[in-house]
C-alpha cells in the first residue's frame, strides 16, 4: 500500500553522495527498519520524514555508524563503506547534528569546533588558527558566530550552528540533521534553512530528518517517507503536496483519537492571571500570562520548546515561585502553597522529564506508582505504610492501564518508554484530580502507546476533568485540544479555537509571531496579543 | 513480621556478594599474616579468641554496641544517598555532652541516666544536623561537611578534657570519674555489657520499622533514588535530609554517651575515636547493603575484626591495624561488586542478542 | 616587622604545600570528570613511603621518588575500580582511605618496629633551600623550605596553562564535561580519566613526601589528619581550576600558620587545630550558596540534586 509518486532515481551520471541499500535493523523482537533503500544525491537537501517510531532515526543512525545494520549496505560515492562507529563515519565524510547537541558548554565556540582536530604547534593549541578556521567556515556558509564565545552562553540556534561548523571542520560532505527545528524559534528556523540551502549550493548533501511537513515543503528537494520501518513514498518536493506527504506518513488504516469538541464546558478549574517570571540563565521568562482551563476542557499550549512553557507549568504545580501574578484552583488562590499542598487540592502532573522527574528508574513499578498516594488509605494510614496495599494498588493500576511489565516489583528502568509513561499516567490519573497538567505526553513513546495515551487524556476530559496540555507537536494539539494558546518568548501571542487551529494556521501563528520579534528570537519577541 | 522476613531473605546472588567480600578479605588477611611470618590459622584463632573467649566477650559486646550504633549512623542517611563520614565528631560530641551533664548536674540515677543519654543524642544530632542546611541550602555535599566538622569537634572535646573538664593531677587527659548515678546498669556478672546494648538495639528496631513500614521510610527511599522525582511528588528534600542526619548524629551521640557511661566511667581523650568505631560502622553498613535488619550480623563481624585484632596483636604479635586493613578490603570488594553484576548482565544480553 | 611578615608567608607556604599537591591532583580529576576523594589516603600513603624509603636508603630524594611511584600505583585502585569498572567512586575512596590508614600503621609496626610515631635520629629529611639565604624576600620566604614548596606553586601555574593552552588539556576538559561528546569525536575517555587519576596519585605522593620529609621529618599514624579532605574542599571551592585551588590552599595555610602563632601566645593547640577546617568549610559554604541560587533559578527540580558531590566539582554553568 504505497502511495508513491515515484521519482526515477538520478540514473546515469555520478553515483549518489551516500546511499543505503536494503537496510534492515532489529531491536530484539522489534523490526525497526525493514529493507530500506535511500539515495542522497550530491548537493541536494533530502527530507527523511515519518511519524515517531517510523524508523527514520534508526536509519540515520545506521548511516552515521551508530548502529550496525542486520542486513544491507552503506555506500559513499558509489563505494561500499563499513561503519563500525561514528568515527568511521566522520572519516568517510559524514557528519551528524543530533537533536540533543553534543557540545562542551564551558568551552568556546572555536574550541568546540576544533576539538580532537586541533591546529597545534608542539602540542600547544594554536588559538588564532582555530578562530580563523571558524571564521572562514562561517563565512563560507553565511553564518554569524563569535569564535571566542563560551558555548553555554549562546542561544540554542547558535549552538546548532556550532554543531554544523564542527562537521564542516571535519570535512563532512554529507550532513545529517536530526529534527533540527525542534528546539528553534521560528526566526531561527528561517535562518537555519538559509544555511541549509547555501550548503547544498556549495555541494554539501543534506539529509533532513523531520516529521514536520511544512519544513519539508519549504527547504528540501527530495522526500523519502517512512512508516513502520518501510518506505511508503519517494517524492520530489516541487511536485508534491502536504496532503500527499501526510497520507504517506500516517496511512489510511489508523484512526487517531480525536477530541470530539463541542461538549459542554463547566466552571473554570484553573485560572492564571498576569503571571510573570524573570529570565535567568537556563530559564526563560514568562511575561504576563493569563489563561483559564474549565472542567471538561483541554487547553493546549503550542510553541517551540524553551519559550516559557516549562516555567509556566512549574509555577502552576508549585515548583517555581512567580515574581507576580496569581494561580487559582476552583477560585482558591494557591499563592505560597508548595507542591504537596497543591497536589492535595487537586492538581495532577505528568512532567516532560520522565527520567529526571516523572519516575525513579531504580525503584520498583510499585514504589513509583505509590508517590503521592503513600500517606492516604489504603496505603498509608495513621503514620503507617502497608507494603501489601502498596503492591495491590500497583497491580490494579498496571492491569487497568495495560502496562507491559514483568511485575510490580521490577524497576521502572526495565520498562519501555511507552510503558514507563503509562506508569506516570496511571499514578497521576489515579487521583482523579480536577486538574491534570501534561507536558509532551507522547515524547519517546511508540505510535501505538501514543494513541492509548491520547485516549486516556480524552477520557479525563469526558469525565469532566480540566487538562492543560503543553506540546511541541502540532498534530497532537490538533487531536486533543479544545483551545490552543501559542507561547513565544514567555508571552501568549495567539489564542485559537479548535476549529481555527489547523496545522497551517497554528504554524503560521508561530511563524508570524516570530517574525514580529527579532530574528534570533533572543529578545523581546511577540509584542501584540 | 513477614516484612522483616522478606527483607532478610536474600536471593542467592544477592547473598553471594557480601559472603564473597568477606571471603576475599579473609584470604587477604591470611596472605598478610603469611607475609608477616604468622600461621594464618593461629592468627585468626587468636582474633576470634580476642573477641569471643569467655574473658573477652564482655568487652567485645561493648565494642559491638558502639559499632552497631555507628553503622546505623552511616546507614540512615545512606538510605537517601547521603554519606555521613563525620561519625567521630558526633561520637565525641555525644560523649562529652553526657559527661558534662553527669559531672555538673546533680541528681538521682532515675533522672541522670535518661538526661545524660538525651544530652548525648542531642549533641551528636545537632552537630550532624548542621550538615543538612549546608547541603540543601548551600549545596555543600554532606560527605564533605560532616568530615570537615568532625575534625574540629574532636579537637574541641580534646581541649575540653585537657582544660576546663580535666581531672586535676591526672597524667592522662581525661575527665573525673562520673558519679555513680550516671553509670549505665550492667548485665549481671558483666562490667562492660550494659543497658547501652539494649538502647542501641531498640534504635535498630525503630529504624527497621520506620524504613519498611512508614510513609517517612518510603519518602527517604524515594529521595535516595531520585531527588527530582521526590521534589516533583511534593516531598521536602531539605526536611528529609535534616531528619535523617539528625537521627544519624543522635545514634552516634548515643554511642558516645554509652561509652562514657560505661567502664571506666570517664571521657578519656582519644578513647572514643582510637578504636575506629566510625569506619567499622561504615564497613558494616556497606556490607549490609540497603537492609538495616542485617546490621547486627555485619556489625558483629566487624566487632570480631576490630576487637579481636587487639587480641591477635597480644597473642601472635600481628599488628592490630590488620583489622582496619581487612575492613578496607571488604569495602573495596563490595565497591567492585558491580563487576560481578555487570558481567552477569553482559552475559544475559549476549544470550538475548544471540537469540534474536 | 617586615621580617616577621615574611616569616609568616613562609609558614603559610609550608602549611599549604602538601594540601596544594593533593588539591591539584583532585582538580585534574575534577576536570576529567572523576570524583576523587581518596586524596586523604593517598597523601598518607605518600608520606609513609617517603619516610620508609628515605630511612632504608639513606637518601631523602629516593624517598620522594618512591612516594611518587608508590602513590601512583596505589591510585590504580581508583583508576581501575571507579573509572574502568564504573564502581561507586565514593565507596572505593572510603575503602582506599581506610586501607592507607590501616596499612601504613601495620607496616610501620611490622617493618619499622614503631608504634604511633616513627622519627628515629638520623632519618634523612629533605634539605632546606639555604642557597637562598641572603637573597632579599626569597631568602626569608623560601630559605627554610624544601624545593617541593616552590615546586607546588609552579605546578599550579603550569597545570593551569596546560589545561587552557594545550591540545591534550583541551581534550581533557572535554572529557570531563561531556564524555559522550568526547567519545563521539574519537577521544578515548576511559584512558584519559585513568591516566589523570594516576597523575593525581603521583602529585599526592609529592604532597605526602613534603609533609613527612619537609614540613617535619617523621611519620605519625594518621599524620595527614584531614588534610586530604581539606584538599577536596579546596577543589570544590575552586571548581577544579588550578589557580583558584592555589588560592584556596593558601587560605588554609594561612589559617594554620595563624593558629601556630596563636599557640605562641598561649592559646591551646587543640583549639587552633580546629581553625583551618572551620575556615575552609565556611568559605566553601559562602562560595557554594551563590552557585546554588543560580541553579535554583534555572531549574528548581534539578537543583535538588545539586549537592550531590559529583556535580559539585564541575566548572560548568547550569545548562
Amino acid at each position: 500500500m504505497t502511495g508513491s509518486t515515484a521519482v526515477g532515481s538520478a540514473a546515469g551520471g555520478a553515483p549518489p553522495a551516500a546511499e543505503l541499500r536494503g537496510i534492515t535493523k532489529r531491536f530484539g523482537p522489534v523490526l525497526a527498519v525493514d529493507g530500506v533503500d535511500l539515495a542522497l544525491e550530491r548537493g541536494t537537501v533530502h527530507a527523511v520524514v515519518g511519524e515517531n517510531g517510523a524508523g527514520k532515526s534508526t536509519l540515520m543512525s545506521v548511516l552515521y555508524g551508530l548502529h550496525r545494520p542486520d542486513a544491507g549496505q552503506v555506500l559513499r560515492d558509489g563505494r561500499e563503506v563499513r561503519l563500525g562507529s561514528p568515527l568511521d563515519a566522520i572519516a568517510a565524510g559524514l557528519g551528524m547534528v543530533h537533536q540533543h547537541f553534543r557540545l562542551f558548554g564551558s568551552l568556546t565556540v572555536a574550541e568546540n569546533v576544533v576539538y580532537r582536530a586541533e591546529p597545534a604547534r608542539f602540542g600547544v593549541l594554536d588559538r588564532r588558527a582555530a578562530q580563523e578556521r571558524v571564521a572562514e567556515l562561517s563565512a563560507r556558509i553565511g553564518l554569524d558566530v563569535d569564535p571566542t564565545a563560551r558555548v553555554d552562553t549562546l542561544p540554542l540556534g547558535v549552538r546548532q550552528r556550532v554543531e554544523i561548523l564542527k562537521a564542516l571542520h571535519r570535512r563532512a560532505e554529507v550532513l545529517i540533521l536530526d529534527e533540527p527545528t525542534a528546539v528553534l524559534t521560528p526566526g531561527e528556523v528561517d535562518s537555519l534553512f538559509v544555511v541549509v540551502r547555501r550548503m547544498a549550493e556549495q555541494g554539501t548533501t543534506v539529509a533532513l530528518v523531520t516529521h514536520k511537513v511544512r519544513e519539508v515543503l519549504e527547504v528540501t528537494d527530495r522526500v523519502t517517507v517512512l512508516r513502520d520501518g518501510v518506505v511508503t513514498a519517494r517524492l520530489t518536493t516541487a511536485q508534491t503536496t502536504a496532503g500527499e506527504i501526510v497520507e504517506a506518513m500516517i496511512g489510511r488504516g489508523l484512526v487517531p483519537a480525536v477530541n470530539p469538541r463541542g461538549a459542554v464546558r463547566g466552571d473554570p478549574v484553573l485560572e492564571v492571571d498576569g503571571l510573570r517570571m524573570p529570565a535567568a540563565p537556563g530559564a526563560s521568562r514568562v511575561q504576563d500570562v493569563s489563561l483559564r482551563v474549565s472542567a471538561g476542557e483541554v487547553v493546549g499550549i503550542a510553541g517551540v520548546s524553551g519559550n516559557g512553557q516549562r516555567e509556566l507549568v512549574e509555577a502552576v504545580v508549585g515548583l517555581r515561585r512567580p515574581e507576580s501574578g496569581g494561580v487559582r484552583l476552583h477560585g482558591r488562590d494557591l499563592a505560597g502553597l508548595g507542591v504537596r499542598e497543591r497536589r492535595r487540592l487537586g492538581i495532577a502532573y505528568v512532567p516532560e522529564d520522565r527520567q529526571g522527574m516523572g519516575t525513579a528508574a531504580s525503584l520498583s513499578v510499585a514504589d513509583n506508582l505509590a508517590l503521592g498516594h503513600h500517606r492516604t488509605p489504603p496505603i498509608g494510614r495513621r503514620g503507617r505504610l502497608s507494603p501489601r496495599a502498596l503492591r495491590a494498588q500497583a497491580a490494579e493500576l498496571v492491569r487497568r492501564l495495560g502496562v507491559k511489565t514483568a511485575g510490580v516489583a521490577v524497576p521502572v528502568s526495565s520498562l519501555s518508554g511507552g510503558n514507563a509513561q503509562k506508569v506516570v499516567l496511571a499514578r497521576e490519573l489515579h487521583h482523579e484530580a480536577p486538574l491534570l497538567v501534561v507536558e509532551q505526553p507522547t515524547q519517546g513513546v511508540d505510535v501505538g502507546a501514543g494513541e492509548e495515551i491520547h485516549r486516556l487524556l480524552l477520557d479525563v476530559r469526558s469525565r469532566g476533568g480540566a487538562v492543560l496540555l503543553v506540546s511541541y507537536e502540532i498534530t497532537e494539539l490538533r487531536a486533543l485540544a479544545d483551545r490552543v494558546l501559542v507561547m513565544l518568548d514567555g508571552a501568549v501571542t495567539a489564542e485559537l479555537d479548535a476549529a481555527e487551529a489547523t496545522e497551517e494556521v497554528l504554524g503560521a501563528a508561530m511563524v508570524q509571531a516570530g517574525r514580529a520579534g527579532s530574528p534570533a528570537g533572543s529578545a523581546s519577541g511577540g509584542g501584540e496579543r | 513480621m513477614s516484612a522483616l522476613g522478606q527483607r532478610l531473605r536474600l536471593g542467592a546472588p544477592a547473598a553471594l556478594v557480601p559472603l564473597g567480600a568477606v571471603a576475599v578479605a579473609a584470604a587477604v588477611g591470611a596472605g598478610v599474616m603469611l607475609a608477616a611470618g604468622v600461621n594464618p590459622l593461629l592468627g585468626y584463632e587468636a582474633m576470634f579468641r580476642g573477641a569471643l573467649s569467655v574473658s573477652n566477650i564482655d568487652f567485645a559486646v561493648a565494642g559491638f554496641t558502639a559499632i552497631l550504633a555507628m553503622s546505623l549512623a552511616f546507614a540512615i542517611p545512606a538510605r537517601m544517598g547521603e554519606y555521613n563520614l563525620g561519625g567521630d565528631g558526633q561520637l565525641v560530641a555525644g560523649g562529652i555532652a553526657a559527661a558534662a551533664v553527669a559531672l555538673y548536674v546533680p541528681g538521682p540515677a532515675a533522672l541522670l541516666l535518661p538526661l545524660c543519654v538525651v544530652a548525648g543524642m542531642l549533641a551528636g544530632g545537632t552537630l550532624a544536623s548542621v550538615s543538612a542546611p549546608l547541603s540543601t541550602r548551600a549545596g555543600v555535599p554532606v560527605i564533605i561537611s560532616t568530615l570537615l566538622l568532625s575534625t574540629p569537634a574532636v579537637a574541641l572535646t580534646s581541649y575540653l578534657v585537657r582544660f576546663p573538664m580535666a581531672q586535676e593531677g591526672s597524667p592522662v587527659p581525661q575527665t573525673p570519674r562520673l558519679p555513680d548515678a550516671a553509670h549505665l546498669p550492667a548485665f549481671p556478672g558483666m562490667s562492660y555489657t550494659n543497658a547501652g546494648l539494649v538502647l542501641v538495639l531498640a534504635v535498630l528496631l525503630v529504624t527497621v520499622y520506620v524504613d519498611a513500614r512508614t510513609p517517612v521510610g518510603y519518602e527517604v527511599r524515594v529521595a535516595g533514588a531520585n531527588r527530582g522525582f521526590a521534589a516533583y511528588g511534593g516531598l521536602s528534600v531539605p526536611r528529609l535530609t535534616l531528619g535523617t542526619l539528625a537521627a544519624a548524629g543522635a545514634v552516634a551521640g548515643l554511642a558516645g554517651a554509652v561509652i562514657v557511661m560505661s567502664q571506666p566511667f570517664r571521657f578519656i581523650d582519644d578513647a572514643l575515636t582510637a578504636p575506629g568505631y566510625t569506619f567499622a560502622g561504615v564497613a558494616a553498613a556497606l556490607l549490609a547493603g540497603g537492609r538495616p535488619a542485617l546490621l547486627p550480623v555485619t556489625a558483629a563481624l566487624f566487632t570480631i575484626l576490630s576487637v579481636g585484632s587487639a587480641g591477635m596483636e597480644r597473642d601472635v604479635d600481628v599488628p592490630r591495624q590488620l583489622g582496619q586493613v581487612l575492613q578496607a578490603v571488604v569495602i573495596l570488594v563490595l565497591a567492585l561488586r558491580v563487576l560481578a553484576t555487570r558481567w552477569i548482565a553482559a552475559r544475559a544480553r549476549r544470550a538475548a542478542g544471540g537469540r534474536a | 616587622m617586615d621580617v616577621l611578615n615574611l616569616a609568616f608567608v613562609a609558614a603559610v607556604l609550608t602549611s599549604a604545600a602538601p594540601v596544594l599537591y593533593a588539591a591539584l591532583g583532585g582538580a585534574l580529576c575534577g576536570r576529567a570528570g572523576v570524583f576523587n576523594i581518596a586524596l586523604e589516603g593517598q597523601l598518607l600513603w605518600g608520606a609513609f613511603t617517603a619516610v620508609a624509603v628515605s630511612w632504608w636508603s639513606g637518601n631523602p630524594w629516593l624517598g620522594v621518588l618512591a612516594a611518587v611511584a608508590a602513590t601512583a600505583v596505589f591510585s590504580l585502585v581508583l583508576a581501575v575500580g571507579a573509572v574502568a569498572f564504573r564502581a561507586d567512586p565514593i565507596i572505593v575512596a572510603v575503602g582506599m582511605n581506610l586501607l592507607a590508614l590501616g596499612l601504613t600503621g601495620f607496616v610501620m609496626r611490622e617493618a619499622l618496629g614503631a608504634t604511633g610515631t616513627f622519627a628515629p635520629a638520623g632519618l634523612p629529611g629533605l634539605p632546606d633551600l639555604d642557597v637562598l639565604d641572603g637573597v632579599p624576600v626569597l631568602g626569608p620566604v623560601l630559605g627554610r623550605a624544601t624545593v617541593l614548596v616552590p615546586l607546588a606553586l609552579v605546578l599550579a601555574v603550569v597545570l593551569s596553562l596546560w589545561l587552557a593552552r594545550t591540545s591534550i588539556g583541551l581534550r581533557l576538559r572535554g572529557v570531563g564535561e561531556h564524555p559522550e561528546a568526547a567519545t563521539s569525536l574519537g577521544v578515548p575517555v576511559t584512558r584519559y580519566q585513568m591516566a589523570t587519576v594516576v597523575v593525581a596519585g603521583a602529585l599526592c605522593g609529592l604532597g605526602g613526601a613534603q609533609l613527612s620529609l619537609g614540613t617535619v621529618t617523621a611519620f605519625t599514624e594518621n599524620m595527614t589528619a584531614g588534610r586530604g579532605w581539606v584538599a577536596v574542599a579546596a577543589v570544590m571551592l575552586a571548581v577544579s581550576r588550578p589557580l583558584w585551588v592555589l588560592g584556596a590552599c593558601l587560605l588554609f595555610g594561612a589559617a594554620e600558620a595563624w593558629g601556630f602563632r596563636l599557640q605562641g601566645i598561649g592559646l591551646p593547640q587543640q583549639l587552633t587545630d580546629a581553625a583551618p577546617y572551620l575556615v575552609t568549610l565556611v568559605v566553601l559554604v559562602l562560595s557554594r550558596i551563590r552557585v546554588r541560587r543560580r541553579l535554583r533559578a534555572a531549574d528548581p527540580v534539578a537543583a535538588e540534586s545539586a549537592a550531590h558531590p559529583e556535580t559539585a566539582l564541575h566548572p560548568e554553568e547550569p545548562r
